[in-house]
């Protein structure tokens, strides 16, 4: 059918646009409220461990952001666009399972929490500047195949439609661990236990609040968005 | 001319939702890969992402 097809387009243009909004205001807002926790949190402590590291590396003659507003604003910039681009994965998933409202946006950001911190930083747990670490190269790769391995595990548990998928989620869940992150030949930290352990807790707090605020606007907007003459197709 | 009513065919709603939601996936992918994963030469988005990247729990260095 031609008219089908072109229906196709217009409706695929219009949700997508819908997603981007939404994505953008969940996105912005989530991250400005984790720089701000980041700013008062976190930033001290990677000061402080930086100062640590200083002596020993002298090698920085790449540009660096200065200090102060460059610096803190860039963390801003970059909190609101890995926002927007997590709620832009959230929403997609919302929408898909026709979900919507803030209490299933709160839902789907835990999910999300947990696929993008959880489960990562079980391997790979936040680290101060100046820690000891395996290559960076094989961190990134576990890190990435963690998150994927984690989000199908999930959507096989709660989406799976028998017992068949859902135990295939358990091992998808548990897959990442078995096999076990890239570690370094020999653990050195130039921060503090103490400085490490607080940076890990705060890291922890802040990135759930992030990734709460996220699914709450995301499933929220949703809902209003397609309580409108315009609604979301179904 | 055909026209198109709401009750058309529910396969076909099913699959206009699939490349909406694709596309915002692929977006968002690019997005969280490019500001989270990628080293440049002159380290300049590696710098400038830097803070971010280490409170977010994303490999560094």
């Amino acid at each position: 059918m031609v008219v089908t097809a072109r229906r196709f387009l217009v409706i695929k243009m219009r949700d997508f646009r819908k997603f981007a909004i939404i994505s953008l205001i969940a996105g912005v807002v989530a991250g400005f409220l984790l720089s701000l926790g980041q700013h008062y949190l976190i930033q001290p402590l990677i000061f402080a461990a930086e100062q640590l590291e200083m002596p020993v590396h002298e090698h920085h003659h790449d540009w660096q952001p200065e200090d102060g507003f460059q610096r803190h604003s860039l963390t801003v910039i970059f909190n609101s666009l890995m926002g927007c681009g997590f709620a832009l994965l959230l929403t997609a998933g919302l929408y898909l399972k026709n979900h919507q409202g803030y209490l299933r946006g709160l839902m789907w950001g835990f999910a999300g929490y947990a696929v993008f911190f959880i489960a990562p930083s079980l391997g790979l747990p936040p680290e101060l500047p100046g820690t000891a670490s395996a290559e960076l190269l094989n961190r990134q790769t576990w890190w990435l195949f963690t998150a994927i391995s984690t989000a199908c595990g999930l959507s096989a548990v709660f989406f799976g439609k028998n017992r068949t998928f859902q135990i295939g989620g358990v091992m998808l869940l548990v897959l990442p661990h078995l096999i076990g992150a890239p570690q370094p030949d020999t653990f050195s930290s130039l921060a503090s236990e103490e400085l490490q352990q607080q940076f890990v807790i705060f890291s922890a707090l802040n990135n759930g609040i992030f990734w709460l605020i996220i699914g709450a606007v995301s499933g929220g907007l949703l809902r209003k968005l397609s309580a409108n003459n315009t609604g979301f197709s179904s | 001319m055909k026209t198109l009513t709401a009750t058309a065919a529910p396969s076909t709603i099913s699959s206009v939702k699939i490349l909406p939601a694709l596309s915002a996936i692929t977006l968002g992918v690019a997005i969280i890969l490019s500001l989270g994963f990628m080293q440049d030469s002159g380290n300049y988005l590696h710098n400038a992402a830097h803070d971010g990247r280490h409170s977010a729990a994303f490999p560094c260095h």
